[in-house]
């Protein structure tokens, strides 16, 4: 039995969509896996495309980590505004902390 | 139109056209055809990470086994398609035929091969697909002594892997630099140093002249100056052409080596439709039709063909992007290359960080970074829009190049 928790991506138009993240894999591919729109992860997690960009609940944040200079630097250059709780998906893992948590998908990737 | 959209190919293109299709609300059936005889997978790990052991082919799909069907998406795999009848807008399979709304052409490239004897004897490799880096991956386990013919990115990532794995390691280049399609001239000899220093015999203007072998099994490469190089595994990495006979007999138009479409990535059929390392189209940025073998160009494509079938305009294609991770380089390009154009420098080329940058006219068209994310996410989006840099601004390392954007260009 795959352990997993429910995250719930939240699109910009405030469509919630839950989907079954697979603990130890990354938000990204729970993402992909529900073909969540606005997730696009180009390079399949390679942190070299900055296109799975996500805002993280704010009070899920402190657990994760915070982001390395790889993935800050492609923060700083995302297509959509970098907020402090940016993040990109691929560099998640999915804990049993996620449970519940709300990652919101920024308007663009592009 | 009404009828199941069916895609040909099942890489990076084909499954993103069908994501993206029901995503933007496709509501008919979506068919999608893989000629091989495995899961839909990323393509650029099989001559790294999958390669080297650290994933597996369940770590590199790129959905999981339920997406499709959780979508709605009809996966069949380990099918080939024998023709087009475009009249009657059905696809052959042998016995079986099916009725086609819209066709999309997703077939992608196939490795290039050389006029040499010997391709098939043991020891022989090309590398394109998931088959091909299996059987790749155990051959290296045995082999003491790879000779990579072919210094592009395949050849490249294969040389830096087989070097990690203790490998002997010789790269047979033809030209007088490595990449010379891809890069501008410094980046070429900066990377031909970093393989040299970690071990590779990095052989530049070298043609080979055969293989040779004996019972079936390669034993090593013969050089047209008569140098024989002793090689227990040959990868053959020269490129690679359109996988585009089906297109080619269903009589639609082919051009630049692959199938012409338009900017909606319509044929010159009007319900078939092409994308990815297949087609060919007019790109603003090289002011050409060209074939770009990209994921990015794939994806995008992809996403102009979802658009179109559901009756949305289609986007304007942003710049291209490319990557190649050799040992601990992350290499990425904006732009498309521009032959003999000087470059701007950004930072320090011996320490391992540092930007490339190609200007015409004052504006970007192209950028490389090494371990610089930050150059290449900016510089993506100033290609696209064209912008003219400073530079001064733009050759100092410490300035973000956002801020190297001249004053007038803000203002507009």
């Amino acid at each position: 039995m795959v352990e997993s928790v429910t995250v719930i991506f939240e699109t910009q138009e405030g469509k919630r969509i839950p989907v079954q993240a697979v603990i130890g894999a990354s938000l990204m591919q729970a993402a992909i896996q529900h073909n969540v729109p606005g997730i696009e992860a180009e390079c399949g997690g390679s942190c070299i495309c900055a296109t799975c960009h996500v805002y993280v609940d704010a009070d899920r944040l402190a657990g994760l980590g915070g982001p390395e200079e790889m993935e800050a630097e492609m923060l700083d250059s995302a297509a959509a505004e970098r907020r402090v709780n940016s993040r990109l998906s691929c560099q998640i893992t999915v804990d049993a902390a996620l449970e519940g948590a709300v990652i919101q998908v920024p308007e663009t990737q592009f | 139109m009404s009828g199941p959209a069916i895609i040909i190919g099942a890489s990076h293109g084909g499954v993103q056209a069908a994501a993206s299709l029901r995503q933007q609300g496709w509501e008919e059936e979506i068919v999608l055809l893989s000629a091989e005889d495995a899961l839909p997978y990323h393509r650029p790990p099989l001559s790294k990470a999958f390669l080297s052991g650290e994933k597996a082919a369940e770590d590199i799909l790129l959905r999981g086994a339920d997406f499709y069907a959780g979508q709605g998406i009809k996966l069949e795999t380990d099918l080939r398609v024998d023709g087009v009848d475009p009249v009657a807008r059905r696809i052959r399979m042998g016995a079986r035929s099916l009725s086609y709304g819209a066709l999309i052409l997703a077939t992608g490239a196939r490795a290039r091969r050389p006029a040499l004897d010997g391709l098939d004897w043991q020891g022989v490799h090309l590398l394109r697909d998931i088959a091909d880096a299996r059987q790749l991956k155990a051959a290296l386990a045995d082999a003491g002594r790879v000779v990579i013919i072919g210094g592009g990115f395949i050849g490249l990532e294969v040389a830096a892997t087989a070097i990690k794995a203790g490998k002997s390691v010789t790269v047979l280049e033809m030209q007088d630099r490595i990449l010379a399609r891809a890069f501008p001239a410094a980046l070429s000899h900066w990377l031909a140093k970093q393989h040299r220093a970690a071990g590779v015999d990095m052989r530049l203007n070298c043609a080979v002249d055969r293989l040779e072998g004996e019972a079936g099994r390669l034993r090593a490469v013969r050089l047209a100056d008569g140098t024989r190089l002793d090689a227990d595994l040959v990868l053959i990495g020269i490129g690679s052409e359109a996988a585009n006979e089906l297109a080619w007999d269903a009589g639609l138009s082919c051009v630049a080596g692959g199938i012409r479409v338009d900017e909606a990535c319509r044929s010159s059929t009007p319900d078939i439709f092409a994308l990815g390392d297949c087609a060919s189209q007019f790109n603003r940025f090289a002011g050409a039709v060209t074939r770009i073998e990209s994921v990015q160009n794939a994806a995008d494509q992809a996403r102009i063909v979802a658009n179109v079938l559901t009756g949305k305009a289609p986007e304007e294609p942003g710049a291209n992007w490319f990557w190649t991770d050799q040992y601990a380089l992350k290499i990425q390009m904006a732009g498309l290359v521009l032959a003999d154009c000087p470059v701007t420098v950004r930072g320090e080329p011996d320490s391992g960080t540092f930007s490339l940058l190609q200007m015409q006219r004052g504006r970007i068209v192209a950028a490389f970074s090494v371990n610089r994310p930050a150059d290449h996410m900016t510089a993506r989006r100033l290609i696209a829009a064209g912008t003219r840099l400073d530079p001064i601004l733009a050759a100092d390392g410490l300035v973000p190049l956002a801020k190297a954007v001249l004053v007038a260009e803000k203002a507009a």
